[in-house]
């Protein structure tokens, strides 16, 4: 009988642990490096500290040069685009500059400043995987790139023959396999709940929590989110359940309804008065 | 995609908390295979309190040294050490080829606990015995959590430690070529 193997690495910032089923053991443990390399390479290309990163050469180049980027990063943005599009803005990977002003990001290296009215549809997205800022503008994709991580190891292992498969990225998790797999919710520091919370088959869930004051704000309107909150959301994709919590926690509930009915995703919220409380898609 | 929340829509109750959440993912000697297959391992002398004082170490401090050889020939070193952050411990190891570059770095175990501590245990006992039919280990006890995204800024210290004793000790001790 084929084993059941687990292994946790530090990546993208917290623990990425990965779990797979019906491979024999030589063979998911080479999937396994290979699904760790690829979650490594996503960090690298996207990251906002490295200096040769995507991201990075895009900072370093004039607004408006032509930069071409990993298809990974191009598509990536494609995503942050098009929930930002759905959104109204309260999801923006322009946020680079106001996080760098926050003191939450170092100051990249760039001969621009950024222009504070610039938004992700500023970013544009060309043909051979070029990208072109059409206004000056720092990305951060911080608030992606995670699930994106977790996908991208999800299909490699699925590639590799894994017919049940769980990566979970500090709390961006997906699953694959004909089992569901409960997960238990947990919001900021709170306890563990002793029994799932929801149950998950070819599914992904990411959960977000607002940290220090200041940090978060809505992408358009640049309100404040309240530190101590917390937000859920399942997808099919967990680069989609990782960018709507963060739609969740900043946007009204008609907006917040939109998105995640776009998606066919489901969301719950926490705060501390209330703990976790459903919330109704617009579907 | 299929996700079924286990409550009716509206509040979700929120039950009580277990005490203590534990995943071993490998053993001592499944990171040693994983990082030198076939090597043969000697385990070294734990760092002096001189050592440890220098590297500005934490209290417990004990990282299991080995060194890897095939035929003789150092291939590297694996290290097995432990870090506490406010609620969780993590047992990791570290492997280092014959250059003294990182060439994997496995977590071994995690446990975490709220309300109870999570000491620096007197671990060097911790895996005697285990295996990985542990009730412990595999499969059993799968708990898939989702929630606010765990630092692991605790054991990128523990690691960069681990390279300044490489440099301070390993290297000049155990020298890769004669």
């Amino acid at each position: 009988m084929n084993p059941v193997l687990r292994r946790a690495r530090p990546l993208l910032g917290t623990l990425v642990e990965m779990r797979v089923e019906g491979l024999r053991e030589a063979d998911a443990r080479a999937a396994l490096t290979q699904a760790f390399a690829e979650v490594g390479r996503v960090h690298a290309l996207m990251s906002f500290h490295a200096p040769d990163s995507d991201l990075s050469r895009v900072h370093a180049a004039h607004a408006g040069a032509e930069i071409e980027v990993d298809a990974r990063t191009h598509e990536v943005l494609t995503i942050a685009r098009l929930v930002a599009d759905l959104t109204g803005g309260a999801f923006d990977v322009a946020v680079g500059a106001a996080l760098v002003n926050a003191g939450a990001l170092p100051r990249p290296r760039s001969p621009f400043t950024p222009d504070p009215a610039a938004r992700a549809g500023d970013i544009e997205l060309l043909a051979g995987n070029r990208v072109r800022l059409r206004r000056p503008l720092w990305i951060d994709v911080g608030g992606i790139a995670k699930g994106y991580a977790v996908d991208r190891a999800v299909e490699l292992l699925q590639v590799r023959g894994a017919t049940q498969i769980c990566v979970n990225a500090g709390g961006d998790l997906r699953c694959f396999g004909p089992r569901a797999e409960g997960v238990h919710l947990r919001a900021g520091d709170g306890a563990l709940p002793s029994r799932p919370t929801l149950e998950l088959r070819d599914a992904a869930i990411a959960t977000s929590a607002t940290q220090a004051a200041g940090v978060h704000r809505h992408g358009a309107t640049q309100a404040e989110v309240a530190p101590g909150l917390c937000a859920s959301v399942a997808a099919a994709r967990c680069v989609i359940a990782d960018a709507l919590t963060k739609v969740v926690l900043a946007s009204d509930a008609r907006t917040s309804a939109r998105a995640l009915a776009h998606f066919g995703a489901q969301a719950a919220r926490h705060d501390p008065r209330s703990g976790w409380i459903r919330l109704e898609n617009a579907a | 995609m299929h996700a079924r929340w286990l409550t009716a829509a509206g509040a979700l109750a929120s039950a009580a908390a277990p005490a203590a959440y534990a995943t071993q993912y490998m053993s001592v000697e499944e990171a040693q295979q994983e990082a030198f297959a076939q090597a043969q391992f000697e385990e070294l002398a734990p760092p002096d309190a001189a050592t440890a004082a220098a590297l500005d170490a934490p209290v417990g401090w004990a990282p299991r040294v080995f060194t890897a050889r095939s035929g003789g020939a150092l291939r590297g070193w694996l290290i097995v050490d432990q870090v506490v952050g406010k609620s969780e411990r993590i047992t990791y190891a570290l492997a280092l080829d014959a250059q003294g570059a990182v060439s994997l770095l496995e977590v071994l175990d995690y446990r975490e606990s709220h309300g109870g501590e999570v000491r620096l245990a007197p671990w060097r006992k911790q895996f005697v015995g285990k295996t990985v039919a542990d009730p412990v280990a595999l499969g059993k006890d799968i708990r898939n959590i989702s929630g606010a995204t765990l630092s692991c800024r605790h054991l990128t210290e523990g690691v960069q430690r681990l390279l300044k004793l490489y440099d301070a000790s390993l290297k000049t001790k155990h020298p890769s070529s004669p």
